[in-house]
């Protein structure tokens, strides 16, 4: 069979199986048109009553603490005193700092690792699990205590791992002959230590989307590929990856916001030390406003971090709506 | 079915505005929860306090506190966590939920009085003037709290930063216990030659000890970050000499290289298996790593290279606040407190220094001769975060916590950069971000 026509049955077998392919999808939105149309006024103004006082819980639970956050990013208050108005001045600060694009460049390393290492160890594991191995069970739910223990609990076992020459992991290196790094203790490597640290916390969360996604993918559509002599990785790049594509996109969205958002894995390990080398902006936005006192620029930080993280997730949905209408 | 029958058949209009009424309601009752709560507290003092020793010292904190009947009023007691201490205070003093007394971080009291929200504590100076207790403290341990309006808090423990040694390894290595820093250098030296820290601290996650450590070192040499007037002075002669000193300890490998990263699990790790032989720590070595062996012991202060002898201390106190229910009750309750503190040592649930020279005479706290060699050698000696000057104040809490001192530091732990270059640093973090 040629290599056209295995293309041709993997397109097919993906059209046929894809949820809300092209023709039912379009007999979908198209129905959901019609039933829309046909809404009466006094329903639509039930639904509206209906939705109320969740927009109004909402609107108090996340508006009031935008308004206040944003009072004190253009002040120069405490925790306590709002303080004088001094409008951009914070954000002007914090964006002149040399601390703050140290910072930003970490969060970025630290997210693109987090996020892509999480998803590549999730997807192995993911893809291992789905296949007939002996205590699969077992193994899954062995696999998920980084992403269940407590992370206080995790960054002290790891600490105890690596933190001393003495600690297992440098005396291993030692006896293998590999000198003693100080994986804490220099800039570099404690970077690396981060992020690893991360990517062993994060990718059960991610392990489990894909299991989820890979179980609602037909195995008879890897049969019909494997009839027109697809290869396993055709299989996977063509089949597994476009049908997972949603639920991908989905957990990178999700795992970009926990790595930019994540205080307790830095600042556990780490404290954002040495010499600011793991500090990430959510770390600098704490230690300005609750150790150098300095409310204004810290919250101008998050403010920042908000920000970049509503651009980073509208792009990512977007990519999520095209991969629907594929 | 169609959407518009479904959602008549379930749902009435009068039940649905109903729902509405009381789903609004929500914030308005919780407001009004808070408003009751907040009342309903006004007749007892509401004392804060910090898990200071062990869970049997707020035990035993607790019953003094509930023992307190005066002015009308009785008194509650709360534990607060130092885990976001300074968040919790601020938001409740925000909210008008806070206590009416507290201990709490060193430098808190002058960061709420900055703020406006201390009560000035002189009447109950004058009432420990009256019951004798003000000629019972600790030479030295008031001074700090006075301002130009009033006593900001009362002290009632110090925590204070001795030198200690094991004493198996100094004899292992066949070298004296440091008397100065030339011969620290010399002992650091044939200590990295059995496998031991000449001078052990930790900088790592949560762990001041090493920031600690350079503003002792400063202060040992007559220098400190402070004029006596309390005006900042980084770049001293005495502090460049007391930096480039503590960058020839870290070439030469007398502070351990991963210091850097070492918490204080990490650093108590490093006295309990005979690994540190000397290094500057808190009070209760020996308790808090489970070696009572009598081989860790508190050395006598080191000399500068000008002779000058001093360690850190902060003087850790209990404020009042503006908002109490009666601030005769608050004073009332602050001068019963301190008159309790004696128990608390009697029983040994304490791990600092007491303020009162009666407590360093107890029995139960002159037994353990560390504690007598550092009340004895140490406390005339000790000066706070301000030195060269002698009040506290509400800036020193940027200099104990904050970034600038924590980069300060690990950038000395870590050994890549040269003294006047470090303070430099140093200075500018700290001018950017302290009050004027």
């Amino acid at each position: 069979m040629s290599s056209t026509t295995a293309q041709s049955g993997l397109a097919r077998a993906r059209r046929g199986l894809a949820p809300g392919g092209p023709g039912g999808g379009s007999q979908h939105r198209s129905g959901g048109l019609n039933r829309k149309s046909k809404l009466s006024g006094q329903t639509k103004r039930t639904f509206f009553w209906l939705l109320l006082p969740s927009i109004v819980l909402l609107v108090l639970i996340n508006g009031y603490p935008l308004i206040y956050a944003g009072v004190q990013a253009t002040h120069d208050g405490s925790l306590i005193d709002t303080g004088n108005f001094v409008g951009v001045d914070n954000f002007a600060t914090v964006l002149s700092s040399p601390a703050f694009w140290k910072a930003a460049q970490f969060t970025l390393w630290f997210t693109i690792v987090g996020v892509f290492g999480s998803w590549l160890v999730g997807l192995g594991l993911a893809l291992l699990l789905r296949t007939k191995i002996p205590a699969g069970g077992t193994f899954k739910v062995l696999l998920l205590l980084p992403w269940v223990v407590p992370i206080v609990v995790s960054s002290t076992a790891w600490n105890w791992l690596v933190a001393t020459p003495e600690s297992l992991i440098p005396s291993i290196f030692r006896n293998l002959g590999l000198g003693t790094p100080l994986f804490l203790a220099d800039p570099h490597l404690a970077a690396v230590m981060v992020m690893v640290f991360k990517v062993w916390v994060s990718f059960p969360f991610m392990m489990m989307m894909i299991s989820a996604a890979l179980a609602s993918v037909d195995t008879t559509v890897y049969e019909a590929a494997s009839m027109d002599g697809a290869s396993k990785w055709q299989q996977f790049t063509q089949i597994t990856l476009p049908m997972i594509a949603r639920s991908t996109y989905i957990s990178w969205i999700l795992m970009t916001i926990f790595c930019v958002n994540d205080f307790p894995t830095i600042y556990l390990l780490t404290g954002g030390g040495p010499v600011d080398a793991t500090t990430s902006l959510v770390v600098l936005a704490y230690r300005s406003v609750f150790q150098d006192f300095q409310t204004g620029p810290g919250v101008a930080i998050a403010f920042l971090m908000t920000l970049t993280l509503v651009v980073v997730s509208v792009f990512l949905y977007r990519q999520i709506r095209k991969s629907s209408v594929e | 079915m169609n959407v518009q029958s479904e959602a008549s058949r379930n749902f009435s209009r009068r039940g649905f505005l109903g729902l509405t009424a009381a789903a609004a309601a929500v914030p308005l009752l919780a407001a009004c929860g808070g408003g009751s709560s907040s009342s309903s507290a006004g007749g007892a003092i509401k004392f804060w306090d910090m898990p200071w020793a062990t869970p049997a010292y707020n035990d035993a904190a607790k019953k003094i506190t509930e023992g307190f009947s005066g002015a009308n009023s009785k008194a509650s007691y709360q534990i607060i966590q130092w885990n976001n201490f300074y968040q919790t205070f601020s938001s409740a003093i925000a909210s008008k939920t806070g206590p009416a007394v507290s201990t709490g971080g060193g430098f808190q009291a002058f960061q709420f009085e900055q703020q406006g929200q201390i009560a000035y504590a002189d009447k109950v100076i004058d009432a420990l003037k009256k019951n004798g207790q003000f000629d019972d403290f600790l030479p030295g341990v008031l001074e700090p709290f006075k301002s130009d309006k009033g006593y900001v808090a009362v002290p009632w423990q110090l925590d204070m930063r001795p030198l200690w040694y094991r004493k198996s390894l100094f004899d292992q290595a066949g070298v004296a216990v440091p008397t100065d820093w030339p011969s620290l250098l010399e002992a650091g030296k044939k200590l990295k030659g059995i496998g031991a820290v000449g001078f052990a601290t930790g900088s790592g996650a949560g762990n001041n000890i090493g920031n600690h450590l350079m503003i002792m070192m400063m202060i040992n040499n007559g220098g400190g970050v402070f004029t006596k007037d309390g005006q900042l002075d980084v770049m001293n002669d005495r502090n460049v000499e007391a930096t480039e000193f503590l960058l020839e300890l870290v070439s030469n490998g007398i502070i351990d290289p991963a210091a850097v990263s070492y918490t204080s699990d990490n650093l108590d790790a490093q006295w309990k298996n005979k690994k540190a032989a000397f290094g500057m720590y808190v009070l209760g070595v020996p308790q808090r790593v489970g070696d009572t062996s009598g081989d860790l012991l508190v050395a006598s202060p080191m000399a500068g290279p000008h002779g000058d002898k001093a360690t850190l201390v902060f003087p850790n106190n209990i404020m009042m606040y503006k908002n109490t229910p009666s601030q005769d009750a608050s004073e009332a309750f602050l001068t019963y407190y301190m008159g309790q503190l004696k128990s608390l040592w009697q029983q040994k649930l304490m791990n600092a220094l007491p303020v009162f020279k009666s407590i360093t005479e107890l029995p139960e706290f002159a037994s353990d001769p560390n504690n007598v060699k550092i009340v004895k050698e140490y406390q005339p000696i000790a000066k706070t975060f301000a030195a060269q000057g002698t009040s506290l104040n509400a800036n020193l809490a940027v200099l104990d916590g904050g970034q600038a001192l924590n980069q300060f530091t690990q950038t000395i732990l870590t050994g890549k950069t040269d003294a006047k270059s470090a303070l430099t640093a140093f200075q500018t973090g700290l001018q950017s971000v302290l009050k004027k």
